[in-house]
């Protein structure tokens, strides 16, 4: 219990660490400035202000402002990321209630029940439960990454390659299980994405592979190149597609009345907390977790609902519930991340390419050996949430305004944006084209229904994997039956194959896609 | 972007026996690039004794999609499926085409020069465009990326082309 407390204070420390400014016009006097809590205030706006724009997900809005942390020191740079995580999940929730565009997957069943209580002149109210659900999720979670934190070290620390290699293919499967649409598709993708990893020099030989003597593919494919192609690039292409401003329906009646009534509150209490325990447990699980958290808390606030005729005409419980799972989950699925280096999602595995640039590889190492970076990090998240409701809630009004901005001027800025943001990294142009043609590949996957997201996490993983991979034949002198004999590796490797078999099973198959029907309907 | 597989009634080209338009042609596509990935790496070396060789991982990758893709093309062959999606030309050509425009520029005529054309290349991709309304936008746009990068977040990039600098 007392470690828990010190790692937190440790964190908060770094968090609220003050450094003194000294500037000329003063004479000398110095004034101390909260740095980190700043760059987690404008991370959090930035987010917000980009993720709040219709058509842009949480994927593609850190790909974007990845750059604009790269001039940082690492722990203020991984601050300000996680600070723009959460800008970008709410901005999400803005649109998803406001315009019922949502802007990433996981505010789909936001928009069900927040877009007619905002048809209803109850936007605010809405808005502001959102907020405060995801606060309440957000400081649960911390709590919880903070508890488990520390055993799951110990535990990732007693893992050898063939464990690790057992984990992440389990890691891998359960992102296909718990992810939408079909798993045959989605394991296609995240080998593509491990085929694509491959491209850049061997790491232990030092030969070149695929690389077709392009100086600029030597290193590899970069993450962030890939990443901005087919989150950023490629939903611009798609959104033209469909004429940008046809279906945009905003709510028109002003926003008033933030303030949610006592018996909103008490209404949506309950829903509240079934969908943050639902969505911390869902978050920690490698895969959708953000996704599959909020279907699955709508889900489960329909079915225990004593009106569920209710839902989809403005209950306040279907705002509450998805939005405070969904944010948990999105704060839990950073255990993975820190205990094990194994990212579980799309974003974290962002995240990873954010701290590769900063030199950090993330692991139980990091954890014990940089424990202010890992412990300010997790203090930010919560900081993080807070600022997103004290200052969010004030500034719907800006959010709106936003939304207003036309798409014809909304999209050529996004690929200006993007290509200074990818030049930027290496000051390649090469970088700007490759990114370009991924876009066209985005394009392409969007349009015969193959996901994107499963091919960035096969593209971070597939090295790990190789490594571990190598490791494990080479010291179990080339038996394949290592990964079945070490008992770890062996139950590892019997859940992910027991996950797979019951993901095809039709009966199962039928309960999955049940969780994800609410979203046509 | 799940709720895109179009309904749209295009014309198929596709002979009968293929009832899942859409994934047929996935899968096809997949085992292409699981072929030219094979033949990428044909030349790396393999497994020497139990030690993996550089090109094993690749190989073993492009063989799994190969797989896989014949599997989703199985599937566009047996099961009723969406058909293929409707493309469009116009907003991938131009956002394609800015891409490719500041890629070019950037390095000869600095990014002042870079970003504005490519902001009106790509502000062709849609009918709805109004140019006096862009023209003043990418202006803006253009300035506040010019203070932003190289100033606010200490990003080293070249305003101004190379020949004005000398």
């Amino acid at each position: 219990m007392g470690d828990i407390f010190s790692n937190l204070g440790l964190g908060f420390g770094v968090v609220f660490n003050l450094v003194q400014w000294t500037p000329a016009f003063l004479g000398g006097a110095s004034i101390p400035i909260p740095v980190n809590i700043l760059l987690c205030l404008i991370g959090a706006l930035v987010g917000t202000l980009v993720g709040v724009l219709p058509g842009i997900g949480t994927i593609a809005t850190v790909a974007m402002l990845l750059p604009i942390t790269f001039g940082l020191p690492p722990v203020g740079a991984l601050i300000m990321l996680a600070g723009i995580y959460y800008g970008a999940q709410y901005g999400g929730s803005t649109t998803s209630i406001l315009v019922n565009i949502p802007g990433e997957a996981g505010s789909v069943v936001t928009a069900l029940d927040g877009f007619q209580m905002a048809k209803q002149g109850r936007a605010g109210p809405a808005l502001a439960i959102a907020a405060i659900g995801s606060f309440f999720a957000g400081c649960v979670a911390t709590v919880l990454i903070a508890v488990l934190g520390a055993p799951l070290t110990k535990l990732a620390l007693a893992f050898g390659p063939a464990e690790y290699f057992s984990l992440m293919v389990l890691g891998l499967i359960f992102a296909v299980v718990l992810a939408k649409g079909s798993v045959l598709k989605a394991i296609a993708m995240i080998v593509l994405g491990l085929l694509l990893s491959m491209v850049g020099s061997d790491i232990e030989t030092g030969a070149s592979r695929m690389a077709f003597n392009i100086p600029e593919l030597a290193d590899g494919l970069g993450f962030a190149t890939v990443a901005m192609g087919l989150f950023g690039f490629a939903e611009i292409i798609r959104n033209l597609d469909t004429g940008g401003e046809s279906d945009r329906e905003l709510v028109q009646q002003k926003v008033s009345g933030l303030m949610p009534t006592a018996k909103d509150l008490k209404d949506s209490t309950p829903a509240i907390l079934r969908g943050t325990v639902l969505g911390s447990i869902l978050g920690i699980l490698p895969g959708g977790g953000a996704v599959i958290a909020s279907f699955a808390a709508y889900t489960l606030e329909k079915k225990v609902s004593k009106t569920p005729q209710k839902f989809g005409r403005g209950a306040i419980q279907g705002v509450a519930a998805p939005e405070s799972a969904n944010n948990a989950a999105a704060q839990t699925s950073f255990i993975p991340l820190l205990t094990l280096g194994i990212p579980p999602n799309a974003v974290m595995a962002l995240m990873v390419g954010a701290m590769t640039i900063h030199g950090i590889v993330p692991g139980p190492q990091v954890m014990q050996k940089q424990p202010e970076l890992v412990w300010g990090m997790i203090a930010s998240m919560w900081v993080g949430n807070l600022m997103l409701l004290i200052i969010n809630l004030p500034l719907v009004g800006i959010w709106v305004r936003l939304l207003r901005v036309p798409y014809r001027l909304m999209f050529p800025s996004i690929v200006i944006f993007c290509s200074i943001g990818i030049y930027s990294v290496n000051n390649a142009p090469v970088d700007v084209i490759l990114a370009g043609a991924f876009g066209l590949v985005g394009y392409w996957l969007i349009k015969h229904d193959f996901e994107p997201a499963p091919l960035l996490l096969g593209m971070v993983l597939g090295p790990l994997m190789e490594e571990n991979l190598r490791r494990a034949l080479l010291i179990s002198r080339g038996d394949w039956s290592v990964f079945l004999t070490r008992p770890l590796s062996a139950v590892l490797m019997a859940i992910a194959a027991a996950l797979l078999v019951l993901a095809v099973l039709p009966t199962l198959r039928k309960k999955r896609d049940e969780v994800f029907v609410e979203s046509e309907n | 972007m799940n709720d895109m597989p179009s309904h749209a009634p295009v014309e198929s080209i596709m002979p009968k026996w293929v009832r899942g338009p859409q994934d047929f042609i996935g899968g096809l596509a997949l085992m292409g690039i699981a072929l030219f990935a094979l033949w990428a790496s044909s030349d790396l070396q393999g497994m020497r004794g139990f030690s993996f060789g550089a090109g094993t991982a690749p190989r073993m990758f492009g063989f799994l999609l190969l797989g896989l893709g014949a599997a989703v093309t199985l599937v566009g062959i047996l099961t009723e499926g969406a058909h293929l999606a409707r493309y469009h030309w116009r907003g991938p050509l131009f956002v394609s085409l800015a891409i490719l425009s500041f890629a070019l520029t950037i390095r000869p005529m600095g990014m002042i020069f870079a970003a504005m054309t490519s902001f009106l290349i790509s502000a062709c991709g849609t009918a709805e465009t109004r140019w006096i309304e862009t023209l003043i936008v990418g202006a803006c746009l253009t300035a506040f990326c010019a203070l932003l990068f190289p100033y606010a977040l200490g990003l080293p990039l070249q305003l101004l082309p190379t020949f004005m600098i000398r």
